[in-house]
C-alpha cells in the first residue's frame, strides 16, 4: 500500500512540474551549503590528520610543558622542567628520545688576519642527533655545504653554522669558536660544518617545525652540550619520542609522562591521536557552526515546501473528499500528503548533495591553491545518507502541518468545496 | 427488513449564525436489489439524504438503520470501511482524479482496502471492458468525453464490488445522448448483478429506470410513486 501511496504521490508532483521544481530549488539551495560546508569541514581535518601523521608520524608523542599546546620557549623558570634525556630513553617502549633548546650565545668568532675577532650575540640552538636523524619530517633537512659534515652522537664542541652566522664571524669548517652561555663557562668550539641553502630558508625556515628547522642565522651545537654553557634543560623547545616498534603509542607517552611527573617534571605527552583529536574537535566545531548558519536557508526551503503543501491541500480538496468517499482512511491521506512533501525534499537534497559536493571540490581546489596543499575533497557516505534523509524528513516535517489538515476535511465539506 | 430503514430522520446545519434545516423527519426505507430516483427541487434535501444513505455524513437527529446496523452508533472507523466496502459513489461531476489514468482511477478504492496490484488491475480491467471501455484504460480523464468519463466514475464505483450504488445526478453533465447508456449501465447494475442503486436526479429519464420514484420538499418525502 506504501508504495501505491509514493506513485501517487509521485505524480502528483510530475503533474505540477513548475511549482514542484521551484520548491525544490528552495530546499535544495540549503542542502548545497550544507553539504559543501560539511565536506569542506571534512577535507580539511582528514588533510591535516594526514599532514600531522607524515610530519609527526603515528608512532611519535611529544614531551611538552603541562597546560601548553604547541612548541615554546620555557625561560628558564624554576618551575619549568628540566628534560632528562637519558633517563626518558631508558622508559620501557621509547627506542628514540630527542630535543631541541634554543638560547641566546655570546659568541666569539675566529681570530682574522688582523688577529681580532667579531664577537656579538646569536642564537644557539641545541639539537639532538636524532632530531635530524629520527625526525627529520619535523624538523626539516639539515645538509651541509662541501667540505663540511654534521655532528654525530658522543660529540660535545662541535659546531655547525648558518650561512649568515659564516658571515658575520668571518669563520670557515675547521675554525674556532668560543661560546658564552649564562655559567661561567666559555667553551670553545670546532666549526665541522656550515648549513647548505635550502628552499626553506627563503620561506619560513620549515613547514610543520613552526621556524625551528635550520635556520641560516643560528650556530647548532649538540644538545648535552648546552648543560656546560646555560645548565639543565629548562628551556626545552620541543622533545620527541619514537616509541619501538608493535608498543602502543598511548601507553608509552602515559607511561613517560607518568615516570617524568614522578621526578617533579611538569609536563603533559602530546600524542598523534591527542592531537588530531584537538584539531578534530576544533574543525568538526567550527563546520558545525558553519553548516548550522547555511541551515537557515532549509529552514526557508521548509517554508517553501509547507506553502506549497497548503496550496496542494487547497486545490485538491475535492480530491481529498473523492478519496475519503471511496475508502480512505485519515490516515491515508496524511501519508500520501506526507509522502509528497518528503519527496520534495528528498529530490531537493538528491540534487543538493551533487551540486554541494560539486562545490566542495570546487572549494577545496581553490582553499587548496591558495594555502599550498593539497586538500582532500570527502564525500562521505554517511553525511550523503545522513543529508538524503534529513532532506526526505525535512519536506514530511514541512508537509506535516498542511498534511494534517488534508486528513481532518470532513469528507462532505471536501466534496462540496468548489 | 428493509436493506436501509430511515426513521424521523433530521439534519441541521449551522450556516453563521443561521441553523438551516435540510432534513425535517424524513422516513424511507429502500429494498436490496431495488431502483429508487429520488427527484426533487434545488434545497429539497436530495443531497444531504444522499450523504447520510452514503455513510458520508450523520444525521442530526431519528435513526438510519443499515442492514441491520445503526449508522448514528458507527465509530468512524466502521463508517470508512463501511464506505470503501459496502457503497460505490457515482457523482455528477465524475471526480476522477486527473493525473491518474482511467484504470489506475478504478484501482483507487482497491488501494484504500489493501488488495494487491496483480488483482487490482485485473479487476479494473474487467470493470472498464464491463462499462465498454475496454480499450480506454490507459487514458487519462481529460483524453476521455464526459459519457466515459462517467463510465469511469460507474466502474471505480464497482471496485470493491459494493451492495449499493448511490449515484447524484449521474446525467446532470451529460447531454441525452451520452446520458442513455449511463442510465442503462446502472439500470443493469440492479438487474444483473442485485445490487440496490440510488439515483438522486433532476432528469425524467432517469426516472424510466427506476422502480420507484421518491420526491422529496422542505427535507420531507412528499410522495413515493412505483414504476408498473
Amino acid at each position: 500500500m506504501l508504495k501505491d501511496f509514493f506513485l501517487l504521490a509521485a505524480r502528483s508532483i510530475t503533474h505540477r512540474k513548475m511549482r514542484s521544481w521551484l520548491t525544490v530549488i528552495g530546499v535544495f539551495i540549503g542542502i548545497t551549503a550544507v553539504v559543501a560546508l560539511i565536506s569542506i569541514g571534512l577535507g580539511l581535518e582528514r588533510t591535516i590528520e594526514e599532514q600531522v601523521a607524515k610530519v609527526f608520524g603515528v608512532d611519535t608523542f611529544m614531551i611538552m610543558h603541562e597546560d601548553t599546546f604547541g612548541p615554546q620557549r620555557h625561560g628558564g623558570d624554576p618551575d619549568e622542567f628540566t628534560l632528562d634525556l637519558a633517563f626518558l630513553r631508558s622508559i620501557d617502549g621509547v627506542k628514540v628520545a630527542a630535543a631541541v633548546r634554543e638560547r641566546t650565545g655570546f659568541i666569539q668568532g675566529p681570530p682574522g688576519n688582523d688577529g681580532v675577532s667579531t664577537q656579538g650575540f646569536l642564537p644557539v640552538m641545541g639539537l639532538s642527533p636524532e632530531m635530524r636523524t629520527e625526525f627529520e619530517s619535523f624538523f626539516g633537512t639539515l645538509e651541509v655545504q662541501a667540505g663540511g659534515r654534521l655532528f654525530g652522537e658522543g660529540e660535545e664542541l662541535v659546531a655547525i653554522l648558518g650561512d649568515e652566522v659564516v658571515e658575520r664571524l668571518h669563520a670557515s669548517v675547521g675554525d674556532t669558536l668560543v661560546i658564552a652561555g649564562d655559567t661561567d663557562a666559555e667553551l670553545s668550539f670546532t666549526i665541522v660544518g656550515v648549513l647548505a641553502p635550502s628552499e626553506e630558508d627563503e620561506s619560513d625556515g620549515g613547514g610543520f617545525s613552526g621556524g625551528m628547522g635550520p635556520s641560516q642565522d643560528t650556530i647548532y651545537i649538540p644538545f648535552e652540550t648546552m648543560d656546560l654553557l646555560w645548565g639543565p634543560a629548562e628551556d626545552v623547545l620541543i622533545t620527541l619520542v619514537r616509541t619501538e616498534p608493535g608498543k602502543d603509542v598511548d601507553e608509552v607517552a602515559d607511561r613517560a609522562e607518568k615516570a617524568l611527573k614522578a621526578r617533579g617534571s611538569e609536563v603533559t605527552a602530546v600524542t598523534y591521536t591527542d592531537i588530531t583529536d584537538t584539531i578534530g574537535t576544533m574543525t568538526s566545531t567550527i563546520s558545525a557552526f558553519l553548516a548550522g548558519i547555511a541551515g537557515i536557508s532549509l529552514l526557508v526551503g521548509g517554508v517553501g515546501v509547507m506553502n506549497t503543501m497548503f496550496t496542494s491541500v487547497l486545490e485538491r480538496t475535492k480530491e481529498i473528499g473523492v478519496m475519503k468517499a471511496v475508502g480512505a482512511k485519515n490516515s491515508h491521506v496524511l501519508t500520501i500528503f506526507l509522502i509528497e512533501s518528503g519527496l520534495m525534499g528528498l529530490v531537493g537534497g538528491i540534487v543538493g548533495t551533487l551540486f554541494g559536493l560539486g562545490l566542495s571540490a570546487v572549494a577545496s581546489s581553490f582553499i587548496g591553491r591558495f594555502f599550498n596543499v593539497d586538500l582532500i575533497v570527502v564525500a562521505s557516505p554517511t553525511l550523503i545518507i545522513i543529508t538524503l534523509l534529513g532532506s526526505f524528513f525535512l519536506g514530511a516535517f514541512a508537509g506535516l502541518w498542511p498534511a494534517r489538515r488534508a486528513a481532518k476535511l470532513p469528507v462532505v465539506d471536501a466534496l462540496r468545496y468548489e | 427488513m428493509p436493506l436501509l430503514d430511515l426513521k424521523g430522520i433530521t439534519k441541521e446545519y449551522k450556516l453563521g449564525k443561521t441553523i438551516v434545516r435540510a432534513l425535517r423527519g424524513l422516513d424511507l426505507n429502500i429494498e436490496e436489489g431495488e431502483i429508487i430516483a429520488i427527484m426533487g427541487p434545488s434545497g429539497s434535501g436530495k443531497s444531504t439524504l444522499m450523504h447520510i444513505l452514503g455513510a458520508l455524513d450523520t444525521p442530526t437527529g431519528g435513526t438510519a438503520i443499515l442492514d441491520g446496523q445503526d449508522l448514528q452508533q458507527l465509530k468512524e472507523r466502521q463508517l470508512v470501511t463501511l464506505r470503501g466496502k459496502r457503497i460505490g459513489f457515482v457523482f455528477q461531476t465524475f471526480n476522477l482524479i486527473q493525473t491518474l489514468s482511467a484504470q489506475q482511477n478504478v484501482e483507487l478504492p482497491m488501494i484504500f482496502q489493501g488488495i494487491r496490484k496483480g488483482e487490482r488491475a485485473r479487476r479494473a480491467k474487467e470493470l472498464l471492458s464491463k462499462v465498454g471501455l475496454a480499450d480506454r484504460v490507459r487514458h487519462r480523464p481529460n483524453e476521455l468525453s464526459g459519457g466515459e468519463r462517467q463510465r469511469v466514475a460507474i466502474a471505480r464505483a464497482l471496485a470493491n464490488d459494493p451492495e449499493i450504488i448511490l449515484a447524484d445526478e449521474p446525467t446532470g453533465n451529460l447531454d441525452s445522448e451520452s446520458g442513455a447508456p449511463i442510465l442503462a449501465l446502472l439500470k443493469k447494475l440492479s438487474t444483473d448483478d442485485g445490487r440496490t442503486v440510488i439515483i438522486v436526479t433532476h432528469d425524467p429519464d432517469a426516472t424510466a429506470i427506476a422502480d420507484r420514484i421518491v420526491r422529496l420538499r422542505d427535507g420531507c418525502v412528499v410522495e413515493e410513486v412505483r414504476n408498473a
